[in-house]
């Protein structure tokens, strides 16, 4: 790990967290902002590893077999909920998904 | 005999559960024994008047048992002169409610003489209770039945009036709430000391509180109580929920639940908090002051008459809040006298203008006129009410103003301005009230449809008698009842004098 | 090692009992193919053997099992009794519920998921170590999702059910990212373990201070908090109404047990000692409870104030129940036993209380179909008892007395009092009279207006009134008698790890 220190590696996940919460809050296309929430996940998963080798403590790395697991069911449910709703709705466009307001 | 508060307290409630077992359509019934249950509460309270010392200062008829352990709440009930009083006026009142709305409450009479009996428990235990958690409980559970009375026997703008009603009064007491609580724990940070809520042991703390922090918990109780006696600028709600409510509502409402005001404030504000007492004496005397010429003003140019007898409570209560504050003891005895003066004269206003109400379906003054003709009975008793409430010497309320006039004059706490100005309030409440007397009842009759109108029934002559007997009594030989409450007064004010913090600091070096 | 196993295994009864019932009503929904309420019944049975063991673990001292992964005290035991009792309840109302046994719809899976529902909140009120904080905050939120979108032909259940997944994923996702933070500060992933690392080592406070922030989103969305309550309404509002009221006490209960456990054991400063009565301190500088009292003013002012604007009855709740966790997040912010165990005490009479609003809602769902305020006019003399019993309800719900929501709140201001947090004490009471607004809107269409079509009394049989009278007897007595309760709450704050 000549070069890259922990600080890099913190730093590309939290770019990447960032453009998935970006992602969630500015997509309109149910699917992407799920591919967006994987994003979030998927760079803590980045954090805890280098955090893991970081430490020399295995425990994260741990971590991320269960976050990539949970993760994968999450997937499941989430889409779904998505092929329910496209059949009451014909749309995944989550702007016209709004019977419900304040 | 030691449990004689707590039936007191709770018969009128054991009265409502049977009720609630009856059938609906037995109206009849259902009338006649919401009566005798408030009749037997008024027996019951007579019993207590009789076997009440009225040279013990203290509590009577106490009765504690421990609550809740943890905090160190118990049940705690008794009287001194003062509640005596008032306990006196709740239950005299609600039979002759009761019985003034024996034909005006024709839908849900069941839920209404239900609604009626649990207010009065409600106001008896706040009159009795003697544990400031238990206070609380009786003061916030007594909003339910009072809202459901204006809200559903009330008139065309009910609704609005019920819950402006709840919401004002909620307000406020949750901020006695919190200096409840907060007393609870200064409590238990004195020496040996733990929570507590009661009001007796809390008589000998409180007053050493500091005065910034009393200052707090002065204003917390007082904002509470202000709402609800109304002092002037939190009122608002009075009118609203006095012209909407049913006359038997009305008749609660400025009979006794505004009482509970002021007893509030010489139950608790007063004698919990001496110095932040003296040092807002003069504030409040002046709050008091505007609301009796304000009132007594706004009445003027009333044309409903209800709203006039309405905004006339702002002004009598005004009066009431100023002998309070006044620290005399001619001061504080008038103000316990007005109390019930008010109740009774305000009360009986409150029927009369039901009584032509139902005949006529409108409360406007212009809409009447000459029914001394049609109605002499009515047009006598009205008369004497009048005079009763504008304090017409020989009748009750010149006792209870020139007491507090007094008092106030003499008042160490407040200059001479306070009872010079509010004196005129006096004279103002002659001019609204003859005047609305003069238009309503005498002249010309101008509008025909008055001509067929029905003098007072056998019923609305038992509702009214009973009250101008009282009326008379308390003008003619006020001894009565100012002897029971005499030694209490007393006791408040060498309370006052003995705790604020300058004689405590005094005494400690004494001793 | 291995006699650590056998001992953790011994104390995971209660967990091994639901999760034996749920494979078996699971395995049941394939081998049943008719239409039955067997699986409700099963359900049942299952509740009441987890009831016997989890009694059993309450005279078993504190605990912790699987290496610090789940602690087992009197702290976790009382919420699994507050969960246990509402998902008994829930099974009942569900029985009853004619959204859900409307059609051919078969509810084996339904039942099945209520069961992993509340595995999964059993779970989090012992978690005490991030990990078991995450997976089981996951179990329990998949299993909502599903159950949120159980009626998915109807339109708002599953858009119901979209949004609580995007907005619980987010969460999660951010509550992970400040599991990974905490994790690379103090390399450790048990709550004991981090507290040793803070006491001893020297920590980046402002680093720890976002960590924790992106803690609470977790916590937040578990107890609908603002600003992570967005997705409370519309899922309270177009999942059914058994889900609803489910979700609205249970979760919440399980999310302030796991929030409460974490907070205080992570971040007790050991090194400052008993302060007085029961409060303790949180380090040096790290002020989180100042965070709390912030999200704890907005979340009850926010749920009140759009409260009022709100015309389904099932909506204004959920509102309700965002300000209701605003009142509960008080408890926590004084940082002293006292406040704890004014949330328990809270959450018990919240049990009676919201379910029962709950229930009223849906019996009057059931013969109107409309959960309208509207469809309240007249209720009162339309039917007597379901009016009587929503007024009690509503009434506690404000918290005047004598009701049992009096109580609740009563202890809260206390604690707060003592605690010298004035101001907020001064905010919640304003808030109350607020709610008073709302709550009492309910109360005015049904008695003080009459309805404008012809409206028949709603027929009600045994079983409502069984359950009502269940619901409405603890409101009223808890409101009078609450002596024993308050010692139990005040004896269940002991967590594992703490003396």
């Amino acid at each position: 790990m000549t070069g890259i220190a922990l600080h890099h590696y913190l730093a590309l996940s939290a770019i990447l967290f960032t453009i998935g919460v970006v992602g969630v809050l500015t997509r309109r296309n149910a699917i992407i902002v799920f591919m967006c929430v994987e994003l979030m996940l998927n760079s803590v998963n980045l954090s805890l590893v280098a955090f893991s080798a970081y430490l020399g403590n295995p425990t994260g790395q741990i971590l991320v077999f269960f976050v990539m697991t949970v993760a994968a069911a999450e997937a499941a449910v989430g889409l779904a909920i998505i092929i329910a709703l496209f059949r009451n709705k014909q749309t995944v466009n989550i702007d016209e998904i709004n019977i419900m307001k304040w | 005999m030691t449990d004689i508060l707590t039936y007191l307290i709770f018969l009128p409630m054991a009265g409502s559960v049977l009720l609630f077992f009856l059938k609906k359509e037995r109206v009849a019934t259902l009338k006649v024994l919401g009566f005798v249950f408030s009749l037997l509460t008024f027996g019951l309270s007579f019993i207590i008047y009789f076997a009440f010392d009225p040279s013990n200062a203290g509590f009577q008829f106490a009765r504690r048992i421990l609550w809740v352990p943890s905090l160190n709440i118990s049940y705690y009930v008794g009287i001194d002169g003062i509640s005596l009083m008032l306990v006196l006026l709740t239950t005299f009142l609600t039979p002759l409610a009761l019985l003034s709305s024996w034909k005006s409450i024709e839908k849900r009479v069941k839920e209404y003489t239900i609604m009626m009996l649990l207010l009065e428990t409600g106001m008896l235990g706040v009159f009795c209770a003697l544990d400031m958690f238990l206070f609380y409980i009786f003061w916030e559970a007594m909003l339910i039945p009072m809202y459901f009375i204006i809200g559903m026997w009330g008139g065309e703008n009910r609704i609005y009036a019920a819950i402006k009603f709840f919401l004002y009064t909620m307000v406020g007491s949750l901020l006695m709430l919190v200096a409840i609580i907060w007393l609870g724990y200064y409590a238990s940070t004195q020496p040996n000391g733990r929570f507590t809520t009661d009001l007796l042991q809390l008589y000998s703390i409180a007053p050493a509180v500091p005065l910034t922090i009393q200052t707090w918990m002065f204003l917390a109780f007082t904002f509470s109580f202000a709402i609800k006696v109304p002092l002037f600028p939190f009122h608002t709600w009075l009118p609203d929920a006095h012209v909407e409510a049913p006359t038997a509502g009305s008749v609660i409402l400025a009979g006794v639940l505004l009482k509970m005001g002021t007893y509030g404030l010489l139950r608790f504000s007063v004698p919990l908090f001496p110095d932040a007492t003296i040092m807002f004496a003069p504030y409040i005397a002046l709050l008091a002051v505007i609301g009796i010429i304000y009132g007594a003003l706004v009445s003027m140019v009333q044309t409903d008459i209800k709203k006039l007898v309405a905004y006339s409570s702002v002004s009598h209560l005004g009066f009431v809040v100023l002998g309070i504050f006044a620290l005399t003891e001619e001061g504080i005895q008038g103000s316990i006298i007005q109390m019930i003066n008010h109740g009774l004269s305000t009360g009986a206003l409150f029927l009369i203008v039901g009584m032509i109400y139902e005949r006529r379906h409108t409360r406007m003054i212009s809409e009447f006129g000459g029914l001394a003709n049609v109605m002499p009975l009515f047009a006598t008793f009205f008369m004497i009410v009048s005079l009763s409430s504008l304090g017409l010497p020989g009748l009750n309320g010149f006792i209870g103003e020139f007491l507090i006039l007094v008092g106030a004059f003499k008042s160490t706490y407040l200059s001479q301005w306070f009872a010079i100005f509010s004196s005129t309030g006096v004279i103002l409440a002659a001019v609204y009230l003859l005047w609305m007397y003069q238009r309503v009842v005498f002249g010309k009759m101008t509008n025909p449809i008055n001509q067929n109108l029905s003098d007072l029934s056998k019923r609305e002559i038992a509702v009214l008698a009973p009250v101008l007997l009282f009326i008379v009594w308390i003008g003619v030989y006020p001894g009565t009842f100012l002897q029971k409450s005499h030694n209490t007064t007393k006791h408040i004010i060498s309370v006052v004098k003995q705790y604020t913090q300058s004689n405590l600091t005094h005494s400690d070096t004494t001793r | 090692m291995l006699e650590q196993i056998v001992h953790s295994v011994k104390l995971l009864q209660p967990e091994t009992a639901l999760a034996v019932t749920f494979c078996v009503l699971l395995v049941l929904d394939l081998v049943v193919r008719r239409k039955s309420n067997l699986a409700a019944w099963l359900a049942l049975l299952g509740l009441v053997v987890t009831a016997f063991f989890v009694l059993q673990q309450a005279s078993s001292g504190q605990n912790s099992i699987f290496f610090n992964m789940l602690a087992v005290d009197s702290f976790s035991v009382f919420f699994k009794f507050v969960i246990l009792a509402s998902s008994f309840l829930i099974i009942l109302f569900s029985l009853q519920s004619d959204e859900l046994n409307s059609g051919t719809r078969r509810l084996g899976e339904y039942y099945s998921l209520i069961i992993a529902l509340t595995l999964g909140m059993f779970l989090m009120t012992g978690a005490s170590n991030l990990l078991m904080m995450y997976l089981s905050i996951e179990l329990t939120s998949i299993s909502s999702y599903i159950l949120a979108g159980y009626t998915k032909e109807a339109e708002d259940s599953s858009e119901a059910s979209l949004k609580y997944v995007i907005y619980g994923a987010v969460s999660s996702g951010m509550m992970l990212y400040g599991i990974s933070m905490l994790y690379g500060l103090t390399g450790a992933v048990d709550i004991y373990g981090i507290n040793r690392a803070l006491t001893e080592g020297d920590i980046n406070l402002m680093a720890l201070m976002i960590a924790s922030i992106l803690m609470v989103a977790g916590f937040g969305y578990k107890i609908s908090a603002v600003p992570f309550h967005f997705w409370t309404p519309d899922v309270y509002e177009g999942a059914p109404i058994t889900i609803t009221a489910f979700l609205s006490v249970a979760s919440k209960a399980a999310g302030f047990a796991m929030m409460m456990r974490f907070f205080k054991v992570s971040f007790l400063d050991p090194t400052v000692g008993n302060l007085a009565m029961g409060a303790w301190a949180s380090f040096q500088g790290f002020e989180w409870n100042q965070l709390l009292a912030a999200i704890s003013v907005l979340t009850m002012t926010l749920g009140n104030l759009v409260a009022i604007w709100q015309n389904n009855l099932k909506r204004l709740l959920a509102y309700s129940s965002i300000a209701h966790a605003g009142y509960m997040l008080m408890g926590v912010v004084v940082l002293s036993n006292e406040g704890l165990a004014a949330v328990l005490i809270y959450f018990v009479v919240y049990l009676f209380m919201n379910l029962g609003a709950f229930y009223t809602v849906m019996i009057v769902a059931n013969k109107t179909g409309s959960e309208d305020i509207e469809a309240y006019k007249g209720l009162g003399y339309r039917t007597p008892l379901i009016g009587v019993a929503m007024t009690i309800f509503l009434l506690s719900l404000t918290g005047i007395p004598p009701t049992a929501g009096f109580v609740g709140k009563l202890y809260l201001f206390a604690a707060l009092i003592n605690g010298k947090w004035f101001w907020l004490v001064v905010i919640g009471a304003l808030n109350s009279v607020v709610s008073l607004y709302y709550y009492v809107r309910i109360l005015r269409n049904m008695f003080l207006k009459t309805p404008e079509r012809s409206a028949e009394p709603i027929q009600f049989s045994f079983a409502h009134v069984t359950i009502l009278l269940v619901l409405l007897i603890p409101t009223i007595l808890l409101g009078v008698y609450f002596g024993p309760l308050v010692e139990y709450a005040q004896a269940s704050l002991v967590m594992f790890g703490i003396q």
